[in-house]
């Protein structure tokens, strides 16, 4: 691509967009009208077919059947329409190839991005064309190009295409359903203005709130700040490299949930009612994420990298991005270790766990993944919330059980108990307990129980942590204490980094479930606290690490690594 | 400031090059898509992975144990050319004769992803039969891996389709860039002599 060429390129883009922008308003109008009265006849069809694009089944229950490269037939088990056009169905870019917008908006519209005068004829001897040019598709020619592979402008495409066997009725609602799928542009946008909130339940500290809200702030007055010196004429990275020709300003609400948990959908509810918005960015909640997760999954909202440790772990949901499985994920780290890196793997294990999410949550982690490894239940034994365990009853358990492992999910309350284990002959080969339960505490651990206690440690190797001075810009001016062990103001300022990836790579496509498609799609992300946050299509979890560390001698003791960050 | 700009730039130009040269235009459509194919002596690397069933496995030992042997490299949440390259390693299974000794290999790009759980699903959703195995590992190892094939991305969402065949009697690699039918594959496979 030449450098001059680039400039018509651009303004025949921006009237592209003109025009599409126009298509859509219409398109909108006329499926707002289409939508007053939907009937369960029309919904279910929709239903039929989102599942002919997702899961690759068809009405009956059976695999849609394909070709692929030319001879190699697929079946829709493998994969199907949602694995490259993705799930808002604006397509992918990957390992050389490009798949197409087929979205409702998309297809509706001709495609013509260069020399729009051109007849049909003409334009077939147009070598190049990008993407190729073609008129609007009428659903005679969406059945055939799913067919036979070739589009209304008399193009072969690509063979990794999928070529379909379809019957008439079924092809008709895979139709229906491209033709509503991200048709219409997702409420929170205007011409002006992306909205977001963020969330904050009522027992979250000022400090931390800030810690928060201080960065967030930061970003949203520098982004916004960008468009006085360019209005909304912003293209191509000109004073900044977020959003291109799609830029908006970012509105940031707060909405606070108060009171019980089982009351914040309610509130939840009537915020989203009095105020749209497009996606919630972080928020914070020292409890269950759970309920604010679920709405998010209800109502289709996405939601990006709260801070919490007790995420719901899921392998099918869709609207919220976490940093981590949390909690959950150390027992998993445990239990893997355990398992592979170990040099054999324990008989006997028992888990004590302190009444509590967190508990819930780590020991749920290492049972589950312990039980898909192959092996037994591990012995579980609950303490009630606040109950210490003494010296005294970890040694009868120990007598009892005879446990090689031990996994200690208890606060620091425990340390006493554990250094009672030292020198006693018959003490379990290992302890583990959680360091981010622990918190700052963990380097408390008696020195006597180092050499056989184990910290789960989902965070970058410290020394290893970029210093402070590297990221701390000026989304991070502004805070006076950064509370490092909280992780709150360097998570956020990581959520934001991707955020502004996000937005640029969802271009003009304001539809959320493309957002979480691009979001989905980043490369590997190298930021504070986690050693890589990676990404992926459907993944949900981004760091997908944890250490398994021992405490070095002394009263400030290093930490020392006894596994990879992965462990498999 | 210019950094950016100059990246974001590549970036864009990277993509129209990129959907240039992936979509073919009117005149070339009814070419079948061009793979490359060359010899080539990889020096495995002493590695230890793990398949889907959680079992650690050398991986040079594995690779070069005499039996036909073919490498792809994947990863379980693909959107574009995994899913094809899986396509035609189960299609290429329908067409082996039974007993035979052809060890299909795929090797995760994604290990952090990638779990025995995640790859025995993956390898369920393609119907594979005994003889396809799915290979994770530690980070390290798989770029020790990818750089040994010559297949080295730091990031999976920029890789390439590609396939190694190992012609068992002299220990050569067949290299197979780009995405082959089914036809293709098992003209490959019997040049290879391991069909």
């Amino acid at each position: 691509m030449s450098g001059p060429r680039l400039k018509p390129l651009l303004k025949s883009t921006l009237k592209g967009t003109f025009a599409m922008a126009l298509g859509l308003i219409v398109l909108a109008a006329s499926a707002a009208g289409l939508g007053a009265a939907p009937g369960d006849k029309a919904s279910a069809a929709l239903a039929q077919g989102e599942r002919m694009y997702r899961e690759g089944l068809l009405p009956s229950g059976e695999p849609m059947q394909a070709v692929v490269s030319g001879d190699v037939p697929v079946a829709g088990t493998s994969f199907t329409c949602v694995s490259c056009h993705l799930r808002g169905g604006l397509g992918s870019w990957e390992g050389g190839i490009v798949t197409l917008a087929t979205n409702g908006a998309r297809l509706a519209l001709p495609r013509y991005w260069k020399f729009p005068n051109l007849s049909p004829e003409e334009r077939k001897d147009l070598k190049l064309q990008n993407p190729p040019a073609r008129p609007a598709y009428t659903d005679e020619a969406l059945a055939h190009v799913l067919r036979t592979g070739i589009d209304p402008g008399g193009r072969e495409l690509h063979p990794i295409m999928p070529r379909y066997y379809l019957k008439d009725p079924d092809m008709a609602l895979l139709i229906k359903y491209l033709r509503s799928l991200s048709a219409q542009l997702s409420p929170g946008v205007d011409a002006t203005t992306i909205r977001f909130a963020t969330v904050i339940t009522d027992e979250v500290s000022p400090e931390d709130q800030q810690a928060m809200l201080v960065p967030m702030n930061n970003y949203v007055a520098r982004h916004n700040q960008i468009s006085n010196g360019f209005g909304n004429r912003m293209y191509l990275g000109v004073g900044g490299n977020e959003m291109s020709g799609s830029y908006r300003k970012l509105a940031l609400s707060v909405w606070r949930l108060k009171g019980a948990p089982d009351t914040w959908t309610r509130q939840l509810e009537a915020y989203l009612a009095k105020e749209p918005v497009f996606a919630l960015l972080g928020g914070i909640s020292y409890g269950d994420w759970k309920p604010i997760h679920t709405f998010c999954e209800s109502r289709q909202l996405p939601c990006l990298f709260p801070l919490t440790d007790l995420p719901v772990v899921s392998d099918t949901d869709w609207y919220t991005l976490y940093f981590s499985k949390g909690y959950y994920q150390e027992g998993q780290a445990a239990a893997r270790y355990l398992h592979g890196a170990a040099e054999s793997t324990p008989s006997r294990i028992v888990q004590v766990i302190q009444d509590g999410p967190e508990g819930r949550d780590l020991s749920a982690g290492f049972r589950e993944t312990w039980q898909e490894l192959g092996q037994g239940a591990p012995k579980e034994i609950r303490l009630a919330k606040g109950e210490t365990l003494s010296p005294a009853a970890l040694r009868s358990l120990v007598q009892q059980e005879k446990p090689t492992v031990i996994l200690l999910w208890t606060g620091p309350g425990a340390f006493e108990a554990i250094k009672s284990l030292a020198g006693q002959p018959d003490r379990p080969g290992t302890v583990f307990m959680s360091s981010r339960l622990l918190g700052a505490k963990a380097y408390a651990l008696p020195e006597q129980a180092r050499t056989f206690t184990w910290l789960t440690y989902p965070y970058r190797d410290p020394k290893d942590e970029p210093s402070a001075s590297k990221y701390a810009d000026s989304l991070l001016a502004g805070l006076t204490e950064r509370h490092p062990e909280t992780r709150i103001s360097t998570r956020t300022y990581s959520m934001i980094q991707i955020l502004r990836q996000g937005l640029m790579d969802m271009d003009r496509n304001f539809y959320r479930d493309n957002f979480m498609d691009r979001l989905s799609m980043q490369r590997d992300q190298v930021l504070p606290d986690y050693l890589r946050l990676s990404f992926g299509p459907g993944q949900r979890y981004a760091s997908k690490g944890c250490f398994i560390m021992q405490l070095g001698p002394g009263p400030e003791p290093r930490l020392i690594r006894k596994s990879e960050w992965v462990i498999h | 400031m210019n950094g950016r700009r100059n990246r974001l730039g590549a970036r864009i130009t990277g993509l129209i090059f990129v959907s240039w040269a992936a979509l073919p235009g009117p005149l070339s459509a009814q070419a079948p898509p061009p793979y490359t194919r060359t010899l080539e002596g990889y020096a495995v690397p002493e590695v230890t992975l793990v398949n889907q069933e959680g079992a650690k496995v050398n991986l040079k030992a594995m690779l070069e144990s005499g039996e036909p042997v073919i490498v792809d490299f994947i990863f379980g949440t693909c959107t574009t050319i995994c899913p094809v390259l899986s396509a035609g390693y189960a299609n290429l299974q329908t067409k082996l004769p039974a007993g035979s000794k052809v060890h299909l290999v795929s090797i995760s790009i994604d290990p952090e992803n990638d779990t025995p759980k995640v790859m025995r699903d993956y390898l369920k959703r393609y119907r594979a039969r005994p003889g396809w195995d799915f290979f994770t590992g530690k980070r390290e190892d798989i770029d020790k891996v990818m750089r040994a094939f010559n297949a080295y991305i730091p990031n999976k969402m920029s890789h390439f389709p590609l396939t190694n065949i190992r012609d068992p009697k002299t220990g050569k690699w067949i290299r197979i860039f780009g995405l082959m039918s089914s036809s293709e594959f098992v003209a490959e496979c019997r040049k290879a002599g391991i069909l």
